[in-house]
C-alpha cells in the first residue's frame, strides 16, 4: 500500500513536470549519431524534444509508434529546393546568375511554397541546403540551409556554404582553376586587413587588386571571400579526379578554410588522406557511371571505402527534385559494403555537425523536435514515413502528387475537374 | 588448314553478303557456353505474375525445361542449391541510351539525336551504339539480360530502336536480339518543338508536331501503295516497269504500317497521348508504348482499351512542365486499369535507373499499394520482365519463367524488391554472364587499363 502510494505520488509529481504536447512511444530510435539503434519514448514539448526515456509520458497527443524506427527528419546536403520549380522553365529558376561572381546569394529566391516541399517533406526531408548552380569563377556563389516547414516566415541558415569546382571542363585548364582559387584565397587573406563594412575602403581594396579589377569583383564578391578565410562558410567544391582532389587537400590546409568535397568519384582512392585532413564527402553512392574522364574511378563502394577510412560521408542523389531519394542511396551504399549506422546517421546527423546547424540533425534532449517514423526500414525506397514532425509540429503529408492521385483514383463518375 | 579455313571463311562471307542484300544488319548472336542446371529449392517469381516457393528450375540447351518439385535430371546437370534465394526472368529494359549515350558522356561520342531534322525515320539507333560503353556490364550486375535502344526525343520521329542481348561483343550485330523486331522512336511535346522552334522552323508549338506526324504518315502511305502496285504486278509486268526506288525514311514509316515495327512514343501529357492515339487510327497503325508518360493515369482505361503499355518512372518528375503532374500510384493505376487488363512496364532511360530497376519496381508496388490497391510482388515482377518483353516484341523468347523459353535468369541473393539484394548470378540463353561470387563479368575494352595499366578501371 505504502509502495503504492510513493509510486503514485512520483506519477504525480512527473506528470506535473513532463506533460507534453506530443509522445511517441516505442520507438525505435535511430537518433543520428549513435551507432546503435535503442527502444524509447520520445517527449516533445513545444518545439523541442524534451526528454528520451524508457518512461511513460503523458501528453496532449499520443503516437505509438509500436516499434517502427523514428529517425531524425532527413537534410539533403546538396538541393535546388525552393530555387527550381521546374528545370526546364528558366523562368521558374533562380539558381544562377553571373552578374556577382562569387557573392551571389540565392536566400531570397527561396519559394516555401514550391511544390517540392511538401512533396519531400511527406517523403520524410525536413531540411534542405540549397545551392546555387556554379557560377563563371572555380569558386562562388552561396547556398543557404532552409527548414522544409513551407511557411512564410522562413527558418534558415543565411549563407553557410559556397559553391566550387575543379575538373575537366570545356573552356578552361584545370591549372588555372587551382591557380585562381588560390589567388583568390590569398585576396581573402589580404581583406582581413580591411573594414568590410566600410564601402570606400572595399571598393579602394577593389581597385588596389589587379585581380579583383580583372574579374570585375564587387564589395558582395569581397565580403563573400572573407567569409571562407575566417570560417564563416563552408566551400563545397564538386571534384572527382584524385589527384584534383589531393591539391584540394593543399589548398584546405595552406589556407585553413572549411572544405567539403562533393561527386567525389575518385575520393576512395585517397580516401586516408581525407580522413586525415578531416574533409567530408557528399557522394551519390548509386552513381557508379565513368561519366567522364575525371569520374573514371566511379565505383558501387566508394561510400564503404570512404566510412572504413575514417571519412564523414553523406548523399546525394542522381537526379533532381526527389531529393528525399537520398535514402535509396544511402540503402545502396549499405548494399555495397557501408555499415547501416553510417548511412541513416549520414542523412541527419552528419550533415549537421558538418555544415553546424545547431539544435537539428539528430534525436537528443534539447534538440528540435525534427523527426520521422517509418513504417518499415527507411532505406528501403518501399518505405515511407508514418509521420514528419518538425519543429514539434506534426506535418500534413498532402502534396500536389497525392492530391492528383486521388483525384483520378476517385470519384469518376464526375468529370476530373469537378472532383 | 590455314588455307582451308580462309576458303571457308571466304565462302560463308560471301554466302552471307548474298542473303545481306534482302536483310541487312542481321543477328549474328551466339551464346556463351551453356550449362545444363538444375536451382534446387529457390523462390520464384515468374514473371507471369506467378510465385512459387520452394521451387526447382532446369535449364538446358540454353533453354528452360522445368518447373517444378523433385525433378529428374540428367547425369550432365550441375546442381546449385538456391535454397532462400531468389530466381526471376532476366531483367529486361524497353527505353536505354546505352551505346548511343556511351560513358563517358563526351561529345564524341553522343550520338543519340540525329537532330537535324524532325523526322529521320531513316537512321538506325544500332548505327550509333558503341559497343565497349562500359555501362553494358554494369546494368548485366543489375540482372538486365536484355534491353532495348532507342534514339532520343529530339525529333517528332527519331529513328529505329533496337533489341539487344547484354552481352557485349565486338560489333553490334553479334549483340542483336534474333528475331526481335526493330522499334520507330516517336516524341511528342516539349523536345521536338523546342529543338526546331528556337532555329525558327516547324515544328515550334504543338500543333506544329502533330502536323509533322500526320504528313510524314501520308507521305508513308503513298509509299506503300506504291510498293504494293508494284508487287501486285505480274512478273511480266513487272519487268516493264520499275521498281519504286528505296527510300530508308519512308521504309521505315510504311513498315509501321504493315505492323513490322513497333511504335514507341515517348509522350508525357494525357492529352497528347489521346491525340497520338488518333493519328494511329487515322493512319492504321498502332502504338506498342508510351514512353515516360508522367500523365498515364489520367487515361489509364483509354491505354487500356486501345492495348497500348506504358512504360514510366517510379518517380522522376519536374524536369520539365510536362513533367510535374507526377503521382508515385501511376504505374500501378496503369496496371490495375480496366480490371488488370493494363500494360504497365518500369523503364530507367538511366544508365543508374537500369541497375536498379527491381528497386524503381518496389517503390512503385508500395505506393500503388498505399493507393489502396492490392497489387502481389509477383505481378509487380511484370513490370521489368514480361510486359517490356511484350513490348519489344520478344515475349514468345523470353521475359518469364517457361518451359521452352530463352533461358533468360537471375539467381537474387534475397528478395528482389528490397534495396540490399544483389543479382548473384545472371544467365543468358543458359550461359552464365555474371557471377558476382566468382567475380565473372565482363570487361569492355574501354576499362582496360585507363586507371592503372595493369589492371582494370575499378578493380
Amino acid at each position: 500500500m505504502m509502495k503504492r502510494y510513493t509510486y503514485m505520488c512520483f506519477i504525480f509529481i512527473f506528470n506535473s513536470l513532463l506533460s507534453a504536447n506530443i509522445v511517441i512511444e516505442n520507438a525505435v530510435i535511430w537518433d543520428g549519431e549513435s551507432k546503435e539503434e535503442y527502444i524509447g519514448n520520445i517527449f516533445i514539448k513545444d518545439n523541442k524534444i524534451e526528454n528520451i526515456s524508457n518512461r511513460k509520458f503523458q501528453a496532449e497527443r499520443v503516437i505509438d509508434a509500436d516499434g517502427l524506427i523514428v529517425t531524425p527528419g532527413l537534410i539533403a546536403p546538396l538541393t535546388e529546393i525552393g530555387i527550381v520549380e521546374i528545370g526546364a522553365l528558366s523562368v521558374t529558376r533562380d539558381d544562377n546568375d553571373d552578374f556577382y561572381h562569387i557573392g551571389f546569394s540565392i536566400h531570397d529566391a527561396y519559394n516555401p511554397k514550391s511544390t517540392l516541399i511538401p512533396w519531400n517533406r511527406s517523403n520524410g526531408l525536413i531540411g534542405s541546403i540549397t545551392v546555387p548552380s556554379k557560377g563563371n569563377l572555380p569558386i562562388g556563389g552561396m547556398g543557404s540551409f532552409y527548414i522544409l516547414d513551407g511557411l512564410l516566415e522562413i527558418s534558415s541558415i543565411e549563407d553557410n556554404v559556397m559553391l566550387g569546382k575543379i575538373g575537366g571542363s570545356n573552356n578552361s585548364s584545370r591549372a588555372m582553376q587551382i591557380s585562381l582559387i588560390e589567388d583568390l584565397l590569398s585576396l581573402a587573406n589580404d581583406s582581413k586587413k580591411i573594414d568590410l563594412e566600410s564601402i570606400d575602403e572595399v571598393n579602394e581594396f577593389i581597385d588596389d587588386s589587379l585581380l579583383a579589377s580583372k574579374l570585375d569583383l564587387m564589395p558582395r564578391d569581397i565580403r563573400a571571400l572573407n567569409k571562407l578565410v575566417n570560417k564563416k562558410i563552408t566551400l563545397i567544391l564538386n571534384v572527382h579526379r584524385a589527384s584534383d582532389i589531393l591539391k584540394v587537400i593543399e589548398i584546405k590546409e595552406q589556407y585553413d578554410i572549411d572544405v567539403v568535397i562533393s561527386g567525389g568519384q575518385e575520393s576512395w582512392m585517397v580516401a586516408n588522406k581525407l580522413a586525415t585532413a578531416s574533409i567530408p564527402v557528399i557522394i551519390d553512392p548509386m552513381n557508379n557511371i565513368p561519366n567522364s574522364f575525371d569520374q573514371l574511378g566511379a565505383r558501387s563502394d566508394t561510400a564503404a571505402l570512404l566510412e572504413k577510412a575514417g571519412v564523414k560521408v553523406m548523399f546525394t542523389v542522381p537526379r533532381d527534385h526527389n531529393y528525399h531519394l537520398i535514402r535509396q542511396g544511402a540503402g545502396n551504399a549499405v548494399a555495397n559494403g557501408m555499415s547501416y549506422d553510417a548511412a541513416i546517421n549520414g542523412l541527419s546527423g552528419v550533415v549537421s555537425d558538418v555544415f553546424n546547424i545547431k539544435g537539428r540533425g539528430k534525436l537528443k534532449k534539447g534538440f528540435y523536435a525534427d523527426l520521422v517514423i517509418w513504417d518499415g526500414d527507411p532505406l528501403e525506397p518501399a518505405s515511407m514515413p508514418t509521420h514528419v514532425i518538425i519543429n514539434g509540429e506534426i506535418s500534413d503529408l498532402t502534396s500536389r502528387s497525392s492530391r492528383l492521385m486521388e483525384r483520378y483514383t476517385s470519384g469518376e463518375d464526375k468529370p476530373n475537374t469537378y472532383r | 588448314m590455314h588455307l582451308f579455313r580462309s576458303i571457308l571463311v571466304f565462302f560463308l562471307l560471301t554466302s552471307f553478303n548474298s542473303f545481306a542484300n534482302n536483310e541487312p544488319f542481321e543477328s549474328t548472336y551466339y551464346p556463351l557456353p551453356q550449362s545444363n542446371i538444375l536451382f534446387k529449392g529457390g523462390n520464384i517469381y515468374d514473371g507471369d505474375g506467378n510465385e512459387f516457393l520452394n521451387t526447382d528450375v532446369i535449364i538446358s540447351n540454353g533453354v528452360i525445361v522445368a518447373i517444378g518439385e523433385d525433378l529428374p535430371v540428367s547425369e550432365d546437370t550441375i546442381i546449385k542449391d538456391v535454397t532462400g534465394k531468389w530466381i526471376t526472368p532476366g531483367i529486361i529494359d524497353i527505353h536505354s541510351h546505352m551505346g548511343v549515350y556511351p560513358a563517358p558522356g563526351v561529345s564524341t561520342s553522343s550520338d543519340g539525336n540525329e537532330a537535324t531534322s524532325p523526322v529521320t525515320a531513316e537512321v538506325w539507333a544500332e548505327h550509333s551504339m558503341w559497343v565497349q560503353d562500359p555501362q553494358y556490364a554494369l546494368a548485366l550486375a543489375g540482372g538486365v539480360t536484355t534491353f532495348h535502344v532507342l534514339p532520343g526525343s529530339a525529333n517528332l520521329i527519331g529513328g529505329r530502336g533496337v533489341t539487344v542481348k547484354n552481352l557485349q561483343r565486338n560489333t553490334i550485330n553479334s549483340m542483336k536480339f534474333p528475331d526481335a523486331p526493330h522499334s520507330l522512336k516517336m516524341a511528342c511535346g516539349e523536345n521536338p518543338k523546342r529543338v526546331y522552334g528556337n532555329r525558327g522552323q516547324m515544328p515550334s508549338t504543338r500543333m506544329g508536331n502533330v502536323a509533322g506526324y500526320r504528313k510524314s504518315w501520308i507521305k508513308a502511305e503513298g509509299y506503300l501503295s506504291k510498293l504494293e502496285e508494284y508487287e501486285a504486278k505480274s512478273d511480266e509486268a513487272k519487268e516493264l516497269s520499275y521498281k519504286p526506288t528505296r527510300d530508308l525514311e519512308l521504309e521505315t514509316l510504311a513498315g509501321v504500317l504493315k505492323d513490322e515495327i513497333l511504335v514507341h512514343n515517348h509522350c508525357y501529357r494525357a492529352d497528347e497521348m489521346a491525340t497520338m492515339i488518333e493519328i494511329a487510327k487515322e493512319f492504321n497503325y498502332k502504338i506498342t508504348a508510351f514512353h515516360h508518360a508522367i500523365e498515364a493515369y489520367k487515361i489509364a482505361d483509354l491505354l487500356a482499351e486501345n492495348n497500348i503499355c506504358a512504360a514510366l518512372w517510379a518517380d522522376w518528375w519536374g524536369f520539365k512542365h510536362e513533367a510535374y503532374d507526377m503521382v508515385q500510384a501511376n504505374i500501378a493505376i496503369v496496371d490495375q486499369a480496366r480490371n488488370g487488363t493494363g500494360c504497365a512496364i518500369v523503364h530507367s532511360d538511366s544508365e543508374i535507373g537500369i541497375q536498379h530497376l527491381n528497386q524503381e519496381a518496389a517503390k512503385a508496388l508500395s505506393a500503388g499499394n498505399r493507393a489502396g490497391y492490392n497489387i502481389s510482388k509477383a505481378r509487380a515482377m511484370k513490370w521489368i520482365t514480361s510486359n517490356p518483353a511484350k513490348a519489344a516484341g520478344i515475349y514468345e523468347q523470353t521475359g518469364s519463367l517457361k518451359v521452352g523459353k530463352n533461358a533468360d535468369l537471375v539467381v537474387w541473393s534475397g528478395d528482389p524488391f528490397s534495396v540490399y539484394t544483389k543479382a548473384l548470378e545472371v544467365y543468358i540463353d543458359g550461359a552464365v554472364a555474371f557471377d558476382k561470387n566468382n567475380s565473372f563479368k565482363p570487361v569492355s575494352d574501354f576499362d582496360v587499363g585507363i586507371i592503372d595499366a595493369a589492371k582494370d578501371r575499378v578493380e
